[in-house]
């Protein structure tokens, strides 16, 4: 399917992710050729040690990608002249973005779902307010001053034309008649299950986004409901959130990738965020656009990685499980559980942590013994396995997120 | 940078899902989804692991076809008794197609966990003062089987009873009859499964999730409990059987009193429940032994061998039983809805274990007297004190004569005034008979020397 470039991503907030892949993808294609003149990055939050942000962008150095260098890499976590970006840079960008959309609300819904999520601190949220209040108004008088909108870019070629030219040919090798053509090439597999080749299927492009196999991580087959999704969004309207979606996606398995590489979680630990993904996806689709995705087959892993073998096998199993006892009926539940049990059990373990942390605090005591905490969950936990409550494989989940704090 | 990749990934979800509003922190917390077995046993270790300090995953046992009964206890000491903590559950699920009681206890775990975290002070002060247990489901088989049928509309009768076919709220055995006999002829008027362990032990028609609950119930001092059920939308409370054995009788409890004051805290902040013009689940509907929300067991339609009844009967526990729903197994994306209109009654009613008096039962030594009797004057039904000589005697405002009582010690009297809440506290010292004959020997004694000093004997 030929798509036009994307047009302004600008009203989505999620265009902050999505130059973030841009500047993750050093070696790929861009079937989502937003090559916005603005660098647009997520906020982090404050981090005390301003240091930890720097380093984050020097990690993602793209000549240390394991794909290797993209020829064009128009943008990155670098300024033109290829210091890494900053604090203050990231904060320009938001305001940048709020400037260009005119609408202050991009902040307020982005911070406001971030304090919600118990992300951030108020405080925190009170100074990137300051300071993108700040940085706005000097925006709003520069460019009274120049009286054009501002691009910050400006050594780059923002030429969006280019960018259709570039598109519209990966998308015509890519079309094959279906809808979701512009899906990266890791995920040029049919749901129907074609084994296509998880590389590239055209000539121009690179290396796919492929995941190194000490990741264990192979895209489509745990993404099953993402790849849905998009099939789902076939429409001229959808184009646009299509293009935006798979971004993300692309940019979601870099962070994870990532992260692995420089041992900041385990691979399993990845499978199973982006497991957890596919799975919200599912939900949240159901929830919010009314679609059902139907039910996700099974994909086994044709990876040598035992650990990621052990648990599509386990998610394996008790699906069949679940099968047996279900019908058509509840699709959605049945792919809520299969997937990402590990997330949930991350996500409540981080939230206890937090807890302690902060009451502690609270009442003057010193921080926890996390080595206690971690003898005495590792003892009920295996006290919940003989009784039945926790499964072995969970258990093992529990123990190693403990294990890795 | 684990808290980076979240943040990355939730911020995602958090967007992808921007098109519709999510109202209130704690909502957004809290999926509203059915949970089916795996899924719920998921949920609940999610809770724990959110909350480990403050909780605890059990099982009672498991159901016919090896699912286990779990149970998820919330308290400031998770797995022991605090003397005179009162002890508290939740019972949802018992028919297997009734299925909002099920996920409540669910997302009440989840928003008590939660609420905990942030701070909600009585929510703090709840959990740290009871001990909360949440048995999100009786009859996880039955569930299966009501949650496997496909379309829309469940059937009213698929997955009520157990995967033995047996209906779990007429499968306890029946007190009723034995107390109302007591009443016309004498007899005990509390505890009245005689060698209870003995009975359901060697007792062949109790299926096995009715056996794990009445072990259960044996083996907790619970004080007060609440049984979840769909179909209709009502508190009902004791007796459920009807003393002549018709069909339609009112048929009060000695503390129909209190029962009515705990069916209408349930109701009052039920919108649904407590609206008078309410109208009837369905055409024919008989409602009317409802009112503000509640009724009693007996009026609305006889059951025997009910849980409800049993727990009144063999135990101290008060318990009472919530119908959620018209509809016994509704759509999904109505149990947000259910879960705003009973939030606030499911907490409100765990409360109200703190109310009438309680204390401890002590020897003149300063030891307890497990098992000594509560007797309040005016009301039929003794309680019973807990192993530590504890004891919690649920009442509703006014005053009392309440009495102490245990074999081989003299009875104490005490009178008390009982606000609507707190409740207060009443201890009791006994003396031992053996004591008081040595008291009068000694006083005997003494008076025989100064009549004997008196006489020159």
């Amino acid at each position: 399917e030929v798509k036009e470039a994307e047009p302004e991503q600008e009203n989505d907030d999620f265009t902050l992710l999505k130059s973030l892949a841009e500047g993750q993808r050093s070696k790929e294609t861009n079937e989502t050729p937003v090559r916005e003149s603005l660098e647009k990055e997520p906020y982090f939050p404050d981090e005390s040690d301003s240091t930890k942000n720097r380093r984050l962008v020097e990690d993602y150095d793209s000549t240390k990608m394991e794909n290797g260098k993209y020829q064009d890499d128009p943008e990155s976590f670098r300024q033109v002249d290829g210091t890494p970006l900053t604090a203050e840079d990231i904060v320009q960008k938001i305001a940048t973005k709020i400037y260009e959309e005119d609408d202050r609300g991009v902040f307020d819904r982005i911070v406001s779902k971030l304090l919600r999520l118990g992300l951030i601190t108020d405080s925190q949220a009170d100074s990137l307010e300051y300071e993108v209040a700040e940085a706005l108004q000097d925006l709003i008088t520069k460019n009274a001053k120049n009286n054009e909108i501002e691009d910050l870019g400006e050594d780059y070629p923002v030429t969006r034309e280019d960018d259709d030219e570039d598109q519209a040919a990966i998308d015509d090798d890519v079309d094959r008649g279906e809808g979701d053509d512009t899906v990266d090439n890791t995920w040029d597999r049919e749901s129907e299950g074609e084994g296509e080749e998880e590389e590239r299927s055209e000539g121009e492009r690179d290396e796919g986004n492929e995941l190194s196999p000490e990741d264990g991580l192979q895209d489509l087959q745990y993404f099953p409901n993402f790849y849905r999704l998009l099939k789902s969004l076939d429409s001229e309207q959808d184009a646009q959130e299509r293009e935006t979606l798979i971004t993300i996606m692309k940019t979601l398995i870099d962070f994870v990738k990532m992260m692995v590489k420089y041992g900041t979680i385990t691979p399993e630990e990845g499978v199973s965020y982006l497991e957890n993904l596919d799975a919200m996806i599912a939900l949240q689709t159901k929830n919010k656009l009314g679609k059902t995705l139907g039910i996700p087959g099974i994909i086994p892993p044709t990876e040598d990685d035992d650990n990621t073998k052990a648990e599509a096998a386990k998610m394996q199993k008790e699906y069949e499980n679940l099968k047996d006892s279900t019908k058509e009926e509840a699709p959605s539940t049945e792919t809520r559980d299969h997937p990402g049990k590990s997330e949930i059990y991350l996500e409540a373990i981080r939230k206890n942590i937090e807890w302690l942390k902060k009451h502690n605090k609270d009442e003057g005591k010193d921080d926890y013994d996390l080595s206690k905490l971690r003898d005495f969950m590792d003892q009920q936990v295996d006290s919940y396995i003989d009784k039945g409550i926790i499964e072995k494989g969970e258990g093992e989940t529990i123990k190693r997120i403990y294990g890795s704090l | 940078m684990n808290r980076f990749v979240s943040l990355v990934l939730l911020w995602t979800l958090v967007v992808l899902s921007s098109t519709g509003p999510v109202t209130g922190a704690e909502e957004g917390e809290i999926s509203f989804e059915y949970h089916r077995y795996e899924e719920l046993r998921k949920a609940l270790v999610s809770v724990w692991l959110q909350c480990p300090s403050i909780t605890r995953i059990y099982t009672v046992g498991e159901s016919f076809e090896g699912r286990e009964l779990l149970v998820l206890e919330m308290s400031d000491n998770p797995g022991t008794h605090e003397a005179g903590e009162p002890e508290f559950k939740y019972i949802g699920n018992m028919h297997g197609n009734e299925a909002v009681g099920r996920e409540l206890i669910v997302y009440l775990a989840q928003y008590l966990c939660n609420q905990y975290q942030q701070g909600n002070e009585s929510i703090i002060d709840l959990i740290h003062t009871t001990r909360i247990h949440l048995m999100p489901s009786m009859n996880p088989d039955g569930f299966e089987k009501a949650a496997s049928q496909s379309g829309e509309l469940k059937d009213w009768f698929v997955g009520r009873s157990n995967a033995q076919g047996v209906d779990l709220n007429r499968n306890f055995p029946d007190l009723d009859r034995i107390v109302y006999g007591n009443e016309k002829e004498g007899g005990a008027n509390n505890h009245l499964l005689n060698n209870m362990k003995k009975a359901v032990d060697e007792n062949t028609k109790l299926a096995p999730e009715t056996k794990a609950v009445i072990r259960w119930i044996m083996e907790i001092p619970f004080v007060l409990s609440a049984n979840l059920h769909g179909g209709d939308v009502v508190a009902n409370y004791p007796y459920d059987e009807t003393r002549s054995g018709s069909t339609h009788e009112y048929s009060a409890s000695p503390d129909d009193v209190i029962f009515k004051s705990l069916a209408k805290s349930y109701s009052q902040f039920n919108p649904v429940m407590s609206d008078p013009q309410r109208a009837p689940c369905r055409k024919n509907d008989d409602d009317t032994s409802f009112t503000d929300g509640i009724t009693n067991g007996g009026a609305w339609y006889s059951v025997p061998g009910g849980m409800q009844d049993f727990n009144y009967l063999s135990s101290n526990c008060f318990e009472i039983t919530l119908e959620l729903s018209c509809d016994k197994f509704p759509a999904e994306d109505t149990l947000k809805t259910y879960w705003e209109e009973n939030r606030n009654s499911l907490v409100n009613y765990i409360e109200q274990v703190h109310r009438g008096v309680k204390g401890f039962v002590r020897d003149l030594q300063g030891g307890a007297i497990f098992n000594a009797s509560i007797s309040v004057e005016g009301i039929d039904h003794d309680i019973t004190t807990a192993k530590d000589g504890d004891y919690w005697r649920l009442l509703a405002a006014g005053n009392y004569k309440v009495s102490a009582y245990a074999p081989g010690y003299l009875t104490v009297i005490k009178k008390v005034a009982v606000p609507y809440s707190p409740a207060i506290r009443v201890d009791f010292e006994l003396e031992s008979l053996v004591e008081r004959k040595e008291e009068e020997k000694e006083e005997l004694m003494d008076w025989w020397k100064m009549m004997s000093e008196t006489l020159n004997f």
